[in-house]
């Protein structure tokens, strides 16, 4: 079972209506509805945990003190807020560098799982985590988006700022990077 | 499907089943203290920005209406008034308006007879300055009337035609308001201000007659006699 089950919803406006007015019970219900998948996609971004921590603290800030500016994106309330995202991405590679580090060990990991299945899971993940940031920027961001978040290509496309066509055949070649990478990571 | 598709699908799928990782429970806290208190200190903002602006529409608004109604207050004005300069200022942006030689004329008609009657009301007011002032207005609102029917002479004569008669008309009226004001009026420096007013609106009358060509004449049947028009001149039809 996985923990983002919630997919971005249409139903944001009203909410984002009643924060520009000042209201703090719709702003906690965007910050419980976006965070976790915000600190997700920053965490399979960045690979540590203060970072995705403090990337999705600022992109939730950014999104719910900016709500004029967001009214001129004419795009969906959940694609502007993964804009903000991946541009604060962009700012902390700029800042810092890119950080291939990845700390499993830093992250709490869900409880259900069985403990010999989840070490398992636990090597796949990193070598796949690994792999992923290897990737180009762009490759990163569709495949992140697509299979760690679970959103279509629509979405994505929506997100990206590309057509859905686009965003499939970067999908592709990014899967196909991946499995070059994971191949490498083999033989090395 | 081709094996590489095959592939590429499996590999995605098996992304798909990467657990997602989610933030501690105290940095979910965390964050939403930092959130709130940047989204309250937005909102406070923006409510002090909206009140500003309130406060500036309001003002705005006030000075118009002042601005409108002080206008149109002046419209009424007298020269002791003082909203007589924004009559002024009113009166020059109509001139601004008025672009044929047509429509200046009947501006400069109109000045000329708000002056008389500024006149009229000053000097029963007994302020024979501002009379006196008013009274040259007038006159210098006709000498520029004649002036502009000159002109108009060697342009288009027919229209030419057409503005001398209104202009005669208006100063033959003119001079009969001045004639019933002398009078009434004992005091010898007022006296003097009208006959002088009367006098230049001849000249101004006789001005606006002076043919510019002998072919302007034939074509329009007028004599040559506008020099000697009479100190009453009697408007043509």
């Amino acid at each position: 079972m996985r923990a983002l089950d919630r997919a971005p919803s249409d139903d944001d406006r009203p909410l984002i209506e009643r924060v520009r007015q000042g209201d703090q019970d719709a702003a906690r219900t965007l910050y419980e509805r976006y965070f976790d998948r915000i600190y997700n996609y920053a965490y399979a971004r960045l690979g540590r945990a203060e970072d995705a921590e403090d990337l999705a603290i600022d992109t939730m800030t950014r999104s719910l003190t900016r709500l004029d500016l967001f009214q001129d994106q004419g795009v969906a309330f959940s694609s502007w807020v993964y804009r903000i995202a991946h541009n604060a991405t962009i700012d902390h590679y700029r800042r810092h560098g890119k950080v291939t580090l990845v700390a499993l060990d830093e992250a709490a990991l869900p409880q259900s799982a069985d403990p010999a299945e989840l070490a398992m899971e636990q090597l796949s993940n990193d070598d796949l985590r690994l792999a992923l940031r290897e990737l180009t920027d762009e490759q990163q961001q569709v495949l992140i988006l697509r299979f760690f978040q679970d959103l279509t290509a629509a979405q994505v496309a929506d997100i990206m700022g590309k057509s859905v066509g686009a965003v499939q055949a970067l999908q592709h070649r990014a899967l196909g990077s991946l499995e070059r990478a994971l191949q490498g990571r083999a033989v090395n | 499907m081709t094996p590489e598709v095959q592939r590429l699908e499996a590999l995605g799928e098996r992304l798909r089943a990467v657990e997602p990782v989610v933030p501690a429970p105290a940095a979910k806290i965390r964050g939403w203290n930092l959130v709130s208190a940047a989204v309250h200190e937005t909102a406070t903002v923006r409510s002090r920005s909206h009140s500003v602006r309130r406060l500036v529409l309001a003002a705005v608004a006030a000075a118009v209406l002042l601005v409108a109604g002080a206008l149109a207050a002046s419209a009424d004005s007298l020269p002791d008034s003082a909203l007589y300069p924004l009559k002024g200022v009113v009166e020059h942006a109509r001139g601004a308006l008025a672009f044929t030689p047509s429509d200046q004329l009947t501006y400069h008609i109109d000045l000329a007879g708000t002056r008389l009657g500024e006149a009229e009301a000053m000097i029963a007011r007994h302020r024979l300055d501002l009379a006196s002032q008013a009274l040259t207005a007038m006159n210098d609102e006709l000498t520029a009337a004649a002036a502009l029917v000159q002109s108009e002479k060697g342009t288009d004569p027919a229209v030419a035609a057409d503005m001398e008669n209104r202009l005669l008309q208006a100063v033959a009226i003119h001079d009969r308001q001045l004639a019933g004001l002398q009078g009434q009026v004992t005091n010898p420096a007022a006296q003097s201000a009208i006959t002088r007013a009367r006098d230049r609106a001849q000249q101004a009358a006789q001005a606006a007659q002076v043919e510019k060509s002998p072919a302007t004449n034939a074509s329009h049947g007028k004599g040559s006699g506008s020099s000697d028009a009479s100190s009453h001149p009697t408007p043509k039809h």
